[in-house]
């Protein structure tokens, strides 16, 4: 392979990735404002954004590929089709988390903002989107990672004996590593490491300014734009965009009638704005549903008569592969949350520790597993000198998954512990609490709404590691790595043999599944995190 | 244990000798300070916003190190944070999840028996005055209350010194008077272990209400500038007219400084 083309390939998807994160985030600000002012539709959206959130990628694939691939077809169907599983990886995290933030801001501030009438653009911009920040700058990054986790997933997909393919680096990879070609992997595998450094280096600094600027009162401190810079930025900003201040509104009211006038106008306009938005929502939300029926629909359609029996008759034994994929997930977990919590609490009372390894830690999690792990593979399944057993291949997948998944609740929980007011880390340093009532009573609960969401994203990212892991052909050369129960390779080895109808089956079961479990269970989390364990409201201040 | 009381009455108990603090490198925020409190006394500081005064409290209780100086609790030197000096913050901080009693148990746990953990917070809950509130959230309590609470669990980790950071600034005037004059009998009442209170405030007022020395603080880097011993008869009353005159030097000790910066 040419250097050329890995650098080109890597930048290729790179760019595919952040364009996709930007339009999240864009569209999470206005979804999720829409979500806050409007009951119904936040029912609808967060039900909505829990399910889709907790189907792996590879789940979407049967129906992206009736849609965009034959509905379109040609390089711009499996362009489009490409960019539909980059952005699933991505945005249900985003969403949630901007749609979290607007939920928590401190009613004095919304409040304060409803006073002065700030009009949903003022809102918006002087409220809302600030006081997101940190929760974005900290999603952005998982968002980053779980899209180059599955960015061989998805920029190269077979059905059957057809490969579709675009340009990209995780292209590269999949046809290095099935033919065995050493010195392309490494060389792939560098260049993508140079850019995962460089833009995890920049989300690093993002997400730092972020938390100390925006953030409620944490130990985080400010960094300021110091020296030749800064009396530059300061200018442009005056200059270019003169911002309205409140009081100069204030000092026109005082004025007269007329002007009382246009500031009512002021109002109303800002309420048809919110109008607007709850449209776009409310037309957002049908287009969700319309899309989700058509392809359904295209799905069952596609699917002759007779199949349906068969695959009725196998729905008992797909549920006990679903049952011991669970039991996979539950290890994984568990384990990804006592190593995060603790390498966390590590690093959170090591200062020095934590500036050197951090970094590293968040360069290794955006870098994907799948992209790193046939090398693993390679290099450790010849010790076993026999064919893998299934206890060595189980272990394999879990590792697989835990290199995939750990990092959502140890950056869930290091948030969190950064969150935490100085004023509540002195009372534990000053009456001398020790460790366990410290974890139990303090540490956990102050983190608990960052922690239901990290570990929402690792058990989501977990199955997305089973998708990956569980039928692997040609992993390495001409090896495969596969379980020998589960559900998910009944689903990628349905697509591989081009058996769509039972793909789609099993995902449709693990969708109604997941969405009972994220409306008895998930929301109810997060509902008792939102009410009760918001440590920054147990800060008393004027 | 008594005989250990008796043998430091009118001792110094908390003392610190050319205590300094700087945030980075060499820029002192406050500098070369030696306070000394004794038995049974509570000394004001006084000084402009943004002095320094939070940060010393800081720094005595260990809770941030030092710069320069040392602090001595009792002629040991003080290096690391001790329930010994209870901080009471500035804001007011009670965890939200946790019952009034619960924030005030916390700092028990572990240390005595769960029931006379209960005991002693159910005892200090009262002394502050808020008994048959034990089971509230700080959500469904006053500012006034959370920081009665707060007091509370200070109180509980049977400190020898407590450090209070303006702790009526966030209560209204009518609760604040009452709490005011109440912490006295509260802070030295035979029932808790505490020797000397250290008290920041700005309301002038009550620092001559309640105290028995007032350490001024002012400059960059702030210093002491002043000390002032309050020679008033308690129960004290803003009536009395040499109550007026102890305002009024306050008053013009913090004047110039104010004009300044
Ligand atoms: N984290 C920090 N980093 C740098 N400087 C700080 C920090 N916290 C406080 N300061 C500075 O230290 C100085 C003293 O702050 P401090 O809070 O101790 O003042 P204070 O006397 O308690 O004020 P107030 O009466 O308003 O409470 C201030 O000038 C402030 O700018
Ligand atoms: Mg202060």
């Amino acid at each position: 392979m040419e250097l050329i083309t890995i650098i080109l390939a890597t930048l290729a998807s790179l760019s595919r990735v952040l364009m996709l994160i930007l339009i999240s985030i864009v569209s999470g600000w206005i979804l999720s404002y829409v979500a806050v002012k409007n009951r119904k539709f936040e029912n609808i959206y967060i039900s909505f954004v829990n399910i889709f959130e907790s189907i792996p990628v590879i789940g979407f694939l049967p129906i992206v590929l009736v849609i965009f691939i034959s509905g379109l077809g040609g390089t711009l169907g499996v362009e489009i089709a490409a960019d539909f599983l980059v952005f699933d990886a991505i945005v249900w995290n985003i969403w949630i988390g901007q749609y979290q933030a607007f939920k928590t801001i401190p009613q004095h501030l919304i409040e304060v903002s409803e006073n002065y009438n700030f009009g949903w653009w003022g809102k918006m911009k002087n409220l809302y989107i600030p006081f997101s920040y940190p929760r974005v700058s900290s999603d952005i990054f998982p968002s980053f990672a779980d899209a180059l986790f599955y960015i061989m997933v998805s920029e190269v997909f077979s059905v059957g004996i057809t490969a579709y393919k675009v340009f990209g680096i995780g292209t590269l990879i999949v046809q290095a590593t099935s033919t065995g070609d050493l010195t392309s992997i490494y060389e792939c595998l560098g260049v993508l490491a140079v850019g995962v450094v460089v833009i995890t280096l920049a989300f690093g600094s993002f997400s730092k300014h972020a938390i100390a600027k925006y953030g409620l009162n944490t130990s985080i401190e400010i960094k300021r734009h110091i020296g030749y810079w800064r009396p530059h930025i300061r200018k442009w900003s005056k200059d270019v965009i003169p911002t309205p201040r409140v009081s100069k509104y204030a000092t026109k009211m005082k004025m007269g009638t007329e002007n009382i006038q246009t500031a009512v106008t002021k109002v109303r306009t800002s309420r048809s704005f919110e109008k607007i938005g709850k449209y776009i929502g409310t037309g957002i939300a049908w287009m969700f549903l319309i899309f989700i029926g058509y392809s359904s629909i295209n799905v069952i359609l596609s699917v002759p008569h007779s199949q349906w029996a068969i695959y009725l008759a196998q729905t008992p034994n797909l549920l006990y592969q679903m049952g011991v994929d669970y039991i996979r997930v539950i290890v994984v977990t568990i384990v990804s949350f006592v190593f995060a919590v603790s390498l966390g609490y590590y690093l959170a009372n090591h200062k020095k520790a934590s500036t050197i390894s951090l970094p590293i830690i968040q360069t290794i999690s955006a870098f994907p597993a799948p992209a790193y792990f046939p090398l693993i593979f390679a290099a450790t399944a010849p010790l076993f000198l026999h064919n893998l057993s299934s206890v060595e291949t189980e272990l394999y997948v879990m590792l697989l998954c835990f290199l995939g998944t750990f990092y959502y609740v140890f950056f869930g929980f290091w948030v969190g512990v950064r969150a935490i007011p100085t004023e509540f880390l002195e009372v534990t340093q000053n009456y001398k609490i020790g460790f366990f009532t410290k974890m139990r009573r303090i540490i956990l609960p102050a983190t608990f709404p960052y922690l239901v969401t990290g570990l929402s994203s690792t058990i989501n990212s977990a199955w997305g590691g089973l998708a990956v892991g569980e039928f692997w052909p040609n992993i390495y050369g001409n090896q495969t790595l596969q379980v020998h129960t589960g559900m998910m390779k009944v689903i990628s080895k349905g697509l591989a043999n081009g058996d769509m109808g039972i793909a789609a089956w099993t995902s449709l079961l693990f969708a109604i599944v997941v969405g009972v479990y994220s409306i008895v269970f998930t929301r109810n989390l997060m509902d008792l995190a939102r009410k009760k364990y918001v440590i920054e409201e147990g800060i008393y201040a004027a | 244990m008594t005989q250990t009381f008796n043998e430091t009455l009118g001792e110094s108990q908390l003392e610190c000798k050319d205590l300094g603090y700087a945030y980075s490198g060499t820029n002192f925020i406050f500098k070369d300070i030696s306070i000394k409190t004794y038995a049974d006394e509570l000394v004001a500081i006084v000084g402009p916003s943004g002095t320094g005064k939070s940060t010393f409290l800081r720094v005595l209780a260990s809770l941030i190190p030092s710069t320069a100086g040392h602090a001595f609790l009792n002629n040991v030197e003080m290096k690391d944070p001790s329930s010994q000096i209870s901080l009471v913050h500035q804001s007011i901080a009670t965890f939200p999840w946790m019952t009034a009693l619960d924030n005030v148990k916390i700092v028990l746990r572990n240390k005595v028996k769960d029931d006379e953990a209960t005991e002693i917070a159910k005892k200090m809950i009262a002394l502050v005055g808020l008994n048959g509130h034990e089971d509230a959230y700080p959500k469904e309590m006053s500012g006034g209350m959370r920081q009665r609470i707060a007091i509370a669990r200070a109180l509980a980790a049977s400190p020898t010194i407590m450090l209070m950071d303006e702790p009526f600034v966030h209560l209204d005037e009518l609760t604040a008077n009452s709490l005011r004059a109440e912490i006295y009998s509260i802070v030295f009442n035979p029932e808790n272990t505490l020797k000397s209170v250290i008290l920041v405030s700005h309301n002038l007022h009550e620092v001559v209400q309640l105290a028995d020395r007032v350490y001024v603080m002012g400059g960059t880097p702030a210093r002491i500038v002043n000390e002032i011993k309050i020679d008033l008869p308690r129960p004290r009353s803003e009536e009395d007219p040499l109550f007026y005159e102890y305002v009024k030097t306050l008053y013009k000790e913090l004047m110039p400084k104010e004009s300044v910066g």
